[in-house]
């Protein structure tokens, strides 16, 4: 076998493997790059409301929490409360932020949940997960290395590395060239 | 069935609830809790230094996870903790749970000017007006510097 053949075997077998992940990675790439934008992970709704305060005076600890949450019609799981200032109370249920005003009755509510698949995917991409994800993301960063450097080689001739393959190699590497001159 | 089980394993993968790690970072490793009233009454016997503390988050970063609110032991009192982008992703769903973050105290100093386009920017990220006149003067934040974490959720 000769050493052309293993080139070929190798960049083919590894743009399999590596497949899954580059499309994770590539979506997930355009998604991040735009996070000045929107919100890459979470969906947030934003919503002003308001709740009767009547009912609230006197009211203090658990009970005072239970009514506005039922006056809002919430009912996901309470994790914690805070107060804010003299008037805010803040109730923090599953999925949703609220600061209700107890002297007024205005609520604010953040209502958030994770994009779907998108979450996951940028959850790989930063590397949130770390641990083991690290060596992982590490292999394939080599295995992208490898099929990079053997599809240089998978053509001979005229549309080879020799020709038009070597013209839009050094194209692609013009392009970061040219833009950190631009902005460095 | 064999053609259906990858991409029926692949969907249960993405479809289900993220598995998110409690430790956060390096983790924690200081013994002793310091109470955040102590960090903000005498902020400058803690500066540069690595400490404990431990309530209730009350709000995390949306876009990067990358500062969370931890109410005080006293009402109406919370302290940031802010993480280097990407080292530490504090998810949204820690809102409300209890952590235990470790981290070294550290100020910012901001101008007048600075203030307002801060606060302008955190009204801007959660959708509330703003109006700049209500800021009159800088101020001096106390905030910790997060190296690690463990939260309840």
């Amino acid at each position: 076998m000769n050493w052309r053949r293993i080139n070929n075997i190798l960049h083919r077998d590894l743009g399999y493997l590596c497949f899954g992940l580059t499309i994770i990675y590539a979506i997930s790439g355009v998604a991040v790059n735009h996070i000045a934008d929107w919100n890459p992970n979470y969906r947030i709704e934003r919503l002003q409301t308001a709740i009767d305060p009547a009912p609230l005076q006197g009211l203090s600890g658990d009970t005072l929490v239970k009514t506005i949450l039922d006056q809002l019609g919430e009912t996901s799981e309470i994790k914690g409360s805070y107060r804010a200032d003299k008037e805010n109370l803040q109730i923090f249920v599953v999925n949703n932020n609220i600061t209700a005003n107890l002297a007024t009755g205005a609520v604010y509510q953040e209502k958030n949940r994770p994009r779907k698949v998108l979450f996951e995917m940028n959850f790989l991409h930063i590397n949130h997960a770390k641990k083991l994800w690290t060596w992982v993301a590490d292999l394939y960063a080599i295995a992208l290395f490898l099929v990079a450097i053997t599809g240089l080689f998978v053509l001979r001739g005229k549309k080879g590395i020799t020709g038009r393959g070597g013209w839009l190699t050094a194209t692609g590497i013009a392009i970061p060239v040219f833009f950190l001159w631009l902005y460095l | 069935m064999k053609r259906m089980l990858l991409p029926l394993l692949l969907s249960l993968m993405l479809l289900s609830t993220p598995a998110f790690a409690k430790t956060y970072g390096k983790g924690v490793h200081v013994d002793k809790a310091t109470p955040v009233s102590a960090i903000l009454d005498t902020p400058d016997n803690y500066l540069g230094k690595t400490v404990k503390i431990e309530g209730l988050i009350v709000e995390v970063c949306s876009k990067r996870g990358c500062w969370i609110y931890v109410a005080g032991d006293r009402p109406e009192e919370k302290i940031q903790v802010k993480v280097t982008d990407g080292e530490i992703v504090f998810p949204m769903s820690a809102t409300g749970r209890v952590g235990v973050i470790e981290g070294i105290v550290d100020e910012v100093v901001m101008s007048k000017e600075e203030m307002i386009k801060y606060q302008e920017h955190l009204a801007q990220e959660k959708g509330k007006p703003f109006d700049p006149s209500s800021i009159s003067d800088g101020a001096r934040f106390i905030r910790l510097i997060g190296l690690g974490a463990e939260i309840n959720e």
